[in-house]
């Protein structure tokens, strides 16, 4: 191991990068596309979502329970004179749900005492869109309910101090709800403290597998090896470089972040971006191992898109890994990237500390301890 | 006349060519096969929103029989694990700061006094960090709540519920399986992948390899170049729709429930546009790897903005407009109708009309890139 070798290497890799301005872009406009994109596409607030009401009633009651509905900006709700016409409507995702108010519907509300049937409406959702109307349910229930809770609590006189609730059933609890460290569960920081994640095991992985195929090709990479540069030297003089550029765009990318969205890590910034400097040897290495054990260009690419499929569903980037099967589960706590993720988010969301987040630590050190040792010798074994 | 019939059959000769070298590219074949696979495996069985063994921690301040009975009924939704006890609102919040709990629930001391007077309350506190499960798993605890019974009344004596009752339906989807949902979807993700990396590889290859000035040469003009390369990979895409939605329906019983005629009505001009897009980037690349970044990292938003894994619907309206320019946008809101809601052809004709429009575009755009490139 030779400093002054290994300088060279340096020097010869950094000129590389950035006399290439195809990657230079990539090495921007990916890490910043991808938070823009990424970030504004978590929202579980339903918004605006339109809302088919066929109202068989036409009475006072019926007409002001759509009205509280409409006042809401959650749904836009749409009149449909039949049932058949917004049954249509909902296969050809014209509404998302439906509420069809039956013809007796301010009769038995108005009559909804002890011993009579209670007045009945039907909530239709587009369950095809079952992401969608997971989220709408609890929504639209709510706010039926609370509606006609209004609407019983006019007509009716009002009820004694302390007496049983509307209807004088002995039902419900009140739910106070506290949502901590987002209390308005916005999806953005969720989602920006992700996107590291996917950048970093991606982009990196994709750009180091790239590089050396293509050197490769030119056939440099065999005039490096019969320099007297070892190959742990010519590891460093590849990975050092690259891990230098892409701790500067973990810093670009905590800068955009807080620029356009405001999301700064809750917790330590410095730790975070040490830990992530730390975890881009780990993608740096897979993609030297990808590219050392391709033919072509293609081949290598096709490694690692092969790998980063299960990555992006896999990882908790996108569907949370508790949700998953237990075998799945398992599976996908062998790709560094889980760890990474949930480390990610635990500094930018909850301010955890490295005590905390010690086995997670560990696991990134692990798989980098491994990844680093199989690159070595696959290095050591193409020359 | 002749002179269509002449383009024609010059388009299916550059088809032929093209499917002859495809038949002996061992790795796109294997890509044909192993990424159908991969995927029904991933969205059939593996990936959901649908919270399960939630943790949760519950901070019972009353300890009576009806705080118990309203803990068990929580429990009992099926999304969570066996609660856990803690004994003080730190110890909760603790737990939930280091990830180790996604909700607390907070029963106050006076729960079963409050009840008898009339209405009880409960705080649930829940991470916020993951606002989705977060949303859930509040939704699933208030549902319990509403219907919770205070007081031990013959329900009979009383009216069924409160002045109301919502009877919900969940249409297409009776369980709200949000499997189904991604499935339907999947035809569109595997497609995008094939499409876009074929065409785009192919292009840059020859002009690296130098047959693309060979071609050039020959009496074919550009668009006919373009359409004959094209066709083959219109074909084995139909395949990949076959697979994957019979793969769909062996392995996980989501068998299309409308007009198949319909379904392959659609795949037509969404294969057109995506193939399109795959020669217009490599009309725009110079190598095969500048080629590989711009098809990926155009795959990868696309998979996130046209709804296939999130709703659309509730992305911001820019970001719900750009995502009306991807091809896969028009396409999975069609194979949802055909296949979950049983739509016919009317059902498909608009996100025809879209694909068909963004094809066109895209033809626009190859011709006034592709005239004056022989460099």
């Amino acid at each position: 191991m030779s400093w002054r070798r290994l300088r060279t290497l340096l020097q010869r890799e950094a000129r590389a990068t950035y006399r290439d301005p195809f990657t230079m872009t990539i090495l921007v406009a990916v890490p910043v596309g991808a938070l823009l994109v990424f970030g504004f596409i978590l929202s579980i607030e339903v918004h605006g979502l339109r809302l088919g009401v066929h109202d068989a009633n036409g009475s006072a009651a019926s007409r002001r329970l759509v009205a509280e509905l409409a006042a809401q900006d959650t749904f836009r709700p749409e009149p449909f004179a039949t049932r058949e016409a917004l049954d249509r409507a909902l296969v050809s995702g014209g509404i998302s749900a439906g509420i069809v108010i039956p013809p007796d519907f301010d009769r038995r509300l108005q009559g909804a005492g002890p011993g009579e049937a209670a007045a009945e409406i039907r909530v239709l959702y587009d369950a095809g869109e079952a992401v969608l109307a997971g989220n709408a349910e609890a929504f639209l229930r709510g706010l039926v309910a609370s509606s006609v809770a209004r609407i019983v609590a006019r007509d009716a006189p009002a009820p004694e101090l302390g007496a049983a609730p509307a209807g004088g059933s002995p039902r419900g609890v009140e739910v106070v709800t506290r949502a901590l460290f987002n209390p308005t569960l916005d999806g953005t920081r969720f989602m920006v403290a992700g996107t590291f994640g996917f950048v970093l095991s991606f982009l990196t992985t994709l750009i180091t597998a790239v590089s050396i195929v293509n050197e490769r090709l030119q056939g440099t990479f065999e005039q490096l090896q019969v320099t007297p540069a070892t190959s742990l030297e010519i590891f460093l003089g590849k990975i050092l470089p690259l891990g230098a550029v892409f701790a500067a765009d973990v810093f670009l990318m905590m800068v955009v972040a807080w620029l356009v969205m405001g999301v700064w890590p809750a917790g330590s910034a410095l730790f975070f971006l040490a830990v992530s400097s730390f975890y881009v040897l780990t993608s740096l290495s897979l993609g030297l191992i990808f590219s050392a054990t391709s033919e072509t260009a293609a081949e290598a690419v096709q490694k690692t898109v092969l790998f980063s499929i299960p990555l992006v569903q896999l990882s908790g980037f996108a569907f949370p890994t508790r949700n998953m099967p237990a075998a799945v589960m398992w599976l996908a706590e062998i790709f560094p990237a889980t760890h990474y993720i949930r480390i990610s988010r635990a500094i930018y969301l909850r301010a955890e500390g490295p005590l905390t987040l010690l086995p997670e630590l560990g696991a990134l050190f692990v798989f980098a301890a491994v990844l680093i040792g199989i690159a070595l010798r696959v290095m050591d074994q193409r020359a | 006349m002749s002179a269509l019939r002449r383009s024609i059959a010059t388009i299916l000769a550059v088809a032929w060519k093209e499917a002859a070298i495809m038949r002996h590219d061992k790795a796109f074949m294997g890509m044909v096969v192993a990424q159908p696979v991969m995927m029904l495996f991933l969205f059939g069985a593996a990936v959901t929103m649908v919270p399960k063994d939630v943790p949760w921690v519950v901070y019972d301040r009353d300890q009576s029989a009806l705080s118990r009975r309203f803990v068990e009924e929580v429990q009992s939704t099926g999304y969570f694990a066996p609660w856990q006890r803690v004994d003080s609102y730190e110890e909760g919040r603790a737990r939930l700061a280091r990830g180790k709990a996604v909700a607390l629930l907070v029963i106050p001391e006076d729960f079963r006094r409050d009840a008898l007077r009339g209405r009880p309350a409960v705080q649930v506190l829940t991470d916020g960090t993951d606002p989705l499960t977060a949303a859930r798993v509040t939704g699933y605890v208030s549902q319990v709540a509403r219907q919770f019974e205070t007081a031990p009344v013959a329900r009979a004596a009383r009216g069924a519920d409160g002045p109301l009752e919502v009877r919900q339906e969940f249409r297409f989807n009776p369980t709200l399986d949000d499997h189904r949902f991604y499935l339907a979807a999947l035809a569109g993700m595997l497609l995008t992948n094939l499409c876009l990396s074929v065409t785009s590889l192919g292009l840059v290859g020859e002009r690296e390899g130098g047959t693309y000035e060979q071609m050039l040469a020959q009496p074919t003009s550009p668009l006919e170049l373009v359409l004959g390369k094209l066709v083959p990979y219109a074909v084995v895409s139909y395949v990949v729709l076959c697979i994957a939605t019979i793969g769909a329906g062996l392995l996980f019983g989501v068998w299309p429930t409308g007009s198949l005629f319909a379904l392959a009505a659609v795949t037509l001009p969404f294969v057109l546009a995506s193939l399109s897009i795959g020669v217009f980037v490599s009309t725009v690349a110079r190598t095969s790897a500048q080629a590989v970044f711009l098809t990926v990292f155009f795959i990868l938003p696309s998979m996130v903005l046209s709804g296939v894994m999130l709703p659309y619907q509730l992305m911001p309206l820019a970001v719900r407009y750009a995502g009306g320019l991807l091809p896969l946008r028009w396409y999975q809101i069609g194979l949802r109708r055909v296949i979950l809601r049983g739509g016919g052809i009317e059902d498909v004709l608009g996100p025809m009309l879209a694909l068909t429009a963004i094809f066109a575009g895209l033809l626009l755009l190859i011709r006034l890139r592709i005239r004056p490139r022989l460099d």
